[in-house]
């Protein structure tokens, strides 16, 4: 609990890769949560790379064979019991979607649709936020300024109106879901990035590195960056369920490729009409998409517990 | 630098924002595609082609030299106002009050986008103040007690509240919400809404539009307009209309503000200054309200500003899912068929909203830490 | 003092004002005079002493003469080349001739780079080495050189104590042999018995490479024991400067008197002649008109208020930067006699 001064201002001492994965691992074995983090995460990571594998992935636009739509019933009866007779069975778990699909096997098609727009998303506002953000905090001056006030641009508005609005002109398409989302994300890496350049430069070894010769390209990209980005990770973790979340919610609102197309936010868009007729159409890919979200969370939770040296003790 | 100058310079800030903002909305709508998808929307097959040709003209797309409409379809020369002539034109009528037409239905009736977006606007005021007050209420407390009870079952309970927040999709919390609510209705026979309101309200579970009530309109905010009319049923019903809207749209920033007041709430506890007080045998209490929260809000107070912007975004989905009549509802029907002039003056109102409270929450944040310069 | 061509790094009439902006439009409004017009030169394969209070400009005067800030005005020559106004590439083989220590050993190596890759860098960007390996093999002689195990190139700076990190930093500065290497303040951040393992290491390098340095510290004693010649600054200027020996045993200006007899003394029998300092050091963007010490100076009269001290050589290579000729050697009366100029 207690951390006298000089032990504070030595943190650097508690940098080092050896260090890092050794605590990382005291972390895992000492905290359930974060370990639950990283199974959920990995599990579906896994999942979405198998996926193909399970489920036939040409499958969803085939007419189904059997429609089992016997909940489809203006007459309802609300028996949990009912419900899940209706349903689930043994060879639908989760019952049918309005197409006649099997919703399990929808869902493990959706969760790689999902997975992969959120890395994509991710990792392009990392390489955005890393290569401007670095620039404005390193450079300063009228660059910063430029950067800055385009950011603020971006940042005044919700994002997903935006997202509505870049969707709806380029077109419903799974890329165009992809840059659209990309589009309300990269300030924000921009802005995390800078701030931390920005302190990170004023550290002595900076000056040294000038004075050496080094040049901007070699300091910034070669130490500044290396030394700042772990918040930015750590960020980018945690904004991989929240990207998950806003595309599910773009496509939620009718914005998909295809009514169709397997994703989470369209499967439970179809649920919505029978919400109270066969509430499971909704329920579980929801579901779905907050274990995953959750599971990435605690992952970006468990890192920065890692990185963060202020809470280490 | 002084205060009215710091303020004098964001004010500039914001109208650069504003117009680079109308101009990548007016580029988006109107310069991706061609010039007669911008018009699709405001023709019906019935219009001869001088009404298609004087609608055009009157947007703005068409030049007053134009022959006739088949020229303008054809994209020929002198027909099709440039991008940039296009949004001077539309600039010069926006600055003038003159916002023009929109495509939406709006609740009382006219269609200048102006009256239809203000007509829809304080439900959105309304849905995004609950849901700012819910999160204040629910968020902080939440932070304050994982805080204070660092790894016992309250910490545990409110970080898995605050985790599951920001994990949830809202769309789907709301769905949700009202199945459950819906159970409880049919097991409550009449529900919540009360049944000696003869007035037509809007509906609490419902998908479809919205019934325009017949009560007086003040403010247009019907918490308000209720107690201003003192019809009581009618604020009743408002209130159980909007708490389900407002718990769904704040079940993300709940999370957020706990988390950041929980761990600027642990930071400030292991401080020197808190031993010291505790050594001067102070209560607990008086120590955690009256010397660590004071300290430890101030993290808080910065992401508000965040979270406006947020709780305005959020309310585009929210109120999608509750068919909410508001502005964000609004939006989305107007991007769907490229009502230009809807999404502009939602946009700019929503980014002077976002701006301004960013630019208070820093000042506000100079007057509480006294550390902080301009 | 600058008319001998035996300078390595000579500085004339050298200015570093940073400028305060405030307002909408960032009207200038008031100058930070960090360094005031400096003129030095440093022989070579001397210790050149730069002393003063904290915040009196030596750090500011050893970054500008490293080109790590734009000087204002006024130039620096190294090895008869003006560098003040060389840019970019052609500033790059200076930036190998020169190299600086600074003070804090914990911040001014990269945490997350190897002590072996930082020790290749330098040699990477001015292209040493021909081969990895010559590359390799010089960096553990590198090691060897200051006192470390050449074997520890995979080590992290983490696993270092701050003596052993100083010498790594000053491993990293000779890794492209220059000729002239900047010590701010190189062990202030040290405890005492390592102060002077650093030290000694510095010495024995320094005659064993032929190298030039700048030594700027606050610490008197240091100053002493390290350097052959010495310049005190005050707010901004050199205001005495002298080989060191003269300069502690027959200070001439009131400032240089007053910083020595605010060292401790370890004799109780001797009495101090002039009191500690009196005040506060007045801020770099208000310098008091006329003479700078004027405000906190016992023998400060009218001339002092309005004339700028000349600059004035009172013994042979003893210049110092003031009104009055004091003569603090008569024991108990000071006598101060105008100059005639």
């Amino acid at each position: 609990m207690k951390a006298s001064k000089p032990e504070e201002s030595q943190s650097s001492d508690r940098y080092g890769r050896r260090a890092d994965l050794k605590y990382a691992l005291h972390l895992l074995r000492r905290n359930p949560i974060v370990l639950a983090g990283v199974t959920i995460s990995v599990a579906s990571v896994l999942l979405a790379l198998l996926s193909p594998l399970i489920v036939n992935p040409t499958s969803w636009d085939q007419q189904p064979l059997n429609l089992r739509l016997c909940w489809n019933n203006p007459i309802v009866n609300w028996q949990i019991a009912n419900v899940f007779n209706c349903g689930g069975s043994a060879v639908y778990p989760l019952g049918t979607d309005s197409y006649g699909r099997s919703l399990l096997q929808m869902i493990i098609l959706a969760i790689p649709v999902d997975l992969e727009i959120a890395f994509e998303v991710v990792a392009s506002a990392v390489v955005i936020g890393v290569f401007f953000g670095g620039l404005a905090g390193y450079k300063g001056g009228i660059v910063d300024e430029a950067i800055l006030r385009v950011t603020d641009v971006f940042l005044a508005i919700p994002g997903i109106l935006l997202a509505i609005v870049l969707i709806v002109v380029l077109g419903r398409s799974l890329p165009t879901l992809t840059i659209a989302v990309l589009t309300t994300w990269w300030p924000y890496y921009v802005r995390l990035m800078r701030s931390q350049v920005l302190s990170e430069k004023e550290k002595p070894y900076v000056e040294r590195l000038r004075a050496m010769g080094a040049g901007d390209v070699r300091i910034l990209y070669g130490h500044i960056v290396q030394n700042s980005i772990y918040p930015v990770l750590v960020q980018a973790t945690l904004d991989i369920g929240s990207v998950i979340l806003t595309v599910s919610a773009l496509t939620f609102i009718g914005l998909t490729p295809s009514p169709l197309l397997p994703e989470l936010g369209n499967l439970a868009n179809q649920g919505i009409q029978y919400i109270f007729t066969a509430p499971w159409l909704i329920l579980f890919p929801g579901l779905t998409i907050l274990i995953i979200s959750l599971g990435f969370n605690l992952l970006g939770d468990g890192i920065r517990d890692v990185f963060d040296p202020r809470l280490r003790r | 630098m002084r205060l009215y100058e710091y303020v004098a310079r964001r004010l500039l800030l914001m109208i650069f924002v504003l117009l680079a903002l109308s101009v990548l909305i007016f580029y988006l709508t109107r310069g991706l595609l061609p010039p007669t998808t911008a018009l699709a929307a405001y023709i019906t097959p019935r219009m001869d082609d001088s009404a298609k040709l004087s609608v055009a003209r009157a947007l703005g797309v068409a030049t007053t030299s134009c022959p006739s409409y088949s020229a303008f379809v054809s994209l020929q020369g002198g027909c099709v106002v440039p991008l940039w002539g296009q949004y001077v034109g539309w600039l010069e009528n926006a600055l003038a009050g003159n916002w023009g037409l929109t495509l939406l239905p709006g609740i009382s009736g006219t269609d200048t986008t102006w009256h239809v977006f203000f007509s829809r606007f304080p439900y959105t005021a309304e849905l995004a103040i609950a849901g700012a007050f819910l999160t204040i209420i629910i968020g902080i407390p939440l932070g304050i007690v994982s805080a204070t009870h660092n790894n016992k079952l309250p910490d545990h309970i409110s970080r898995m509240v605050s985790l599951g927040g920001y994990s949830i999709p809202q769309f789907w919390f709301g769905a949700v919400l009202q199945i459950l609510f819906v159970l409880y209705i049919r097991v409550n026979g009449s529900g919540l809404l009360s049944a000696n309101s003869t007035v037509a309200t809007r509906c609490v579970i419902c998908f479809s539009g919205v019934v325009p009530g017949e009560i007086a309109r003040y403010s247009g905010i019907p918490l308000l307009d209720g107690i201003l009319s003192l019809n009581f049923p009618y604020f009743w019903d408002s209130v159980v209309a909007l708490i389900l809207p407002a718990l769904t749209l704040a079940i993300t920033s709940i999370g957020a503000i706990s988390r950041i007041v929980r761990s600027s709430m642990m930071e400030v506890l292991r401080q020197d200054y808190i031993t010291l007080a505790r050594s001067k045998g102070l209560k607990e209490n008086v120590v955690i309200y009256r010397h660590a929260l004071r300290n430890a809000i101030l993290p808080a107070v910065t992401v508000s500003g965040l979270l406006v912007a947020y709780l305005l975004g959020g309310a585009v989905i929210v109120e999608i899912v509750f068919s909410w009549p508001g502005v964000g509802n609004a939006s989305l029907a107007a991007a769907n068929v490229l009502d230009i002039n809807f999404l502009e003056l939602y946009v700019l109102v929503t980014a002077v909203i976002i701006v301004v409270t960013n630019l208070a929450v820093d000042v506000i944040y100079a007057k509480l830490d006294p550390r902080i310069r301009y | 003092m600058t008319d001998n061509n035996d300078y390595l790094l000579k500085t004339e009439n050298l200015f570093k004002w940073f400028p305060t902006r405030i307002g909408i439009l960032s009207r200038t409004v008031a100058y930070v005079k960090a360094v005031d017009g400096v003129s030095i030169g440093i022989r070579r394969g001397e210790t050149f002493g730069l002393v003063g209070e904290s915040g009196c400009g030596k750090t500011t005067l050893g970054r500008t003469l490293m080109r790590l800030t734009e000087p204002s005005k006024g130039s620096v020559t190294f090895e008869g080349t003006v560098i003040s106004a060389l840019k970019g590439s052609r500033l790059k083989p200076f930036r190998r001739k020169m190299q600086v220590v600074f003070q804090d050993p914990y911040a001014s190596l990269d945490p997350r780079q190897s002590i072996g890759s930082a020790l290749l860098e330098p040699m990477k960007i001015h292209r040493i080495a021909s081969t990895k390996s010559e590359a390799k093999k010089m960096a553990g002689e590198l090691l060897a050189k200051v006192g470390l195990n050449p074997d520890h190139l995979a080590r992290f700076p983490h696993e270092f104590s701050g003596g052993q990190r100083q010498r790594i930093a000053i491993a990293i500065a000779l890794a492209v042999k220059p000729s002239f290497i900047i010590l701010d303040e190189p062990t202030s951040a040290l405890d005492v018995s390592v102060q002077a393992q650093i030290l000694r290491l510095l010495r024995n390098l320094q005659q064993e490479l032929d190298l030039t340095f700048l030594f700027i510290s606050h610490n008197l004693a240091v100053i002493r024991q390290m350097c052959d010649r010495t310049a005190v600054m005050y707010l901004g200027r050199i205001v005495e400067f002298a080989d060191t020996k003269k300069l502690f045993e027959n200070p001439k200006h009131p400032y240089t008197k007053a910083l020595l007899s605010s060292v401790p003394v370890p004799d109780p029998s001797k009495r101090r002649e002039l009191g500690v300092l009196q005040g506060n050091v007045p801020s770099p963007v208000a310098i008091p008109s006329g003479c700078r010490f004027r405000t906190r100076c016992p023998y400060a009269t009218e001339k002092c208020l309005n004339l700028p001290p000349p600059l004035i050589e009172v013994e042979r290579g003893h210049w110092i930067e003031c009104h009055y000729d004091i003569d603090f050697s008569a024991a108990s009366k000071v006598e101060i006699l105008p100059r005639v100029t």
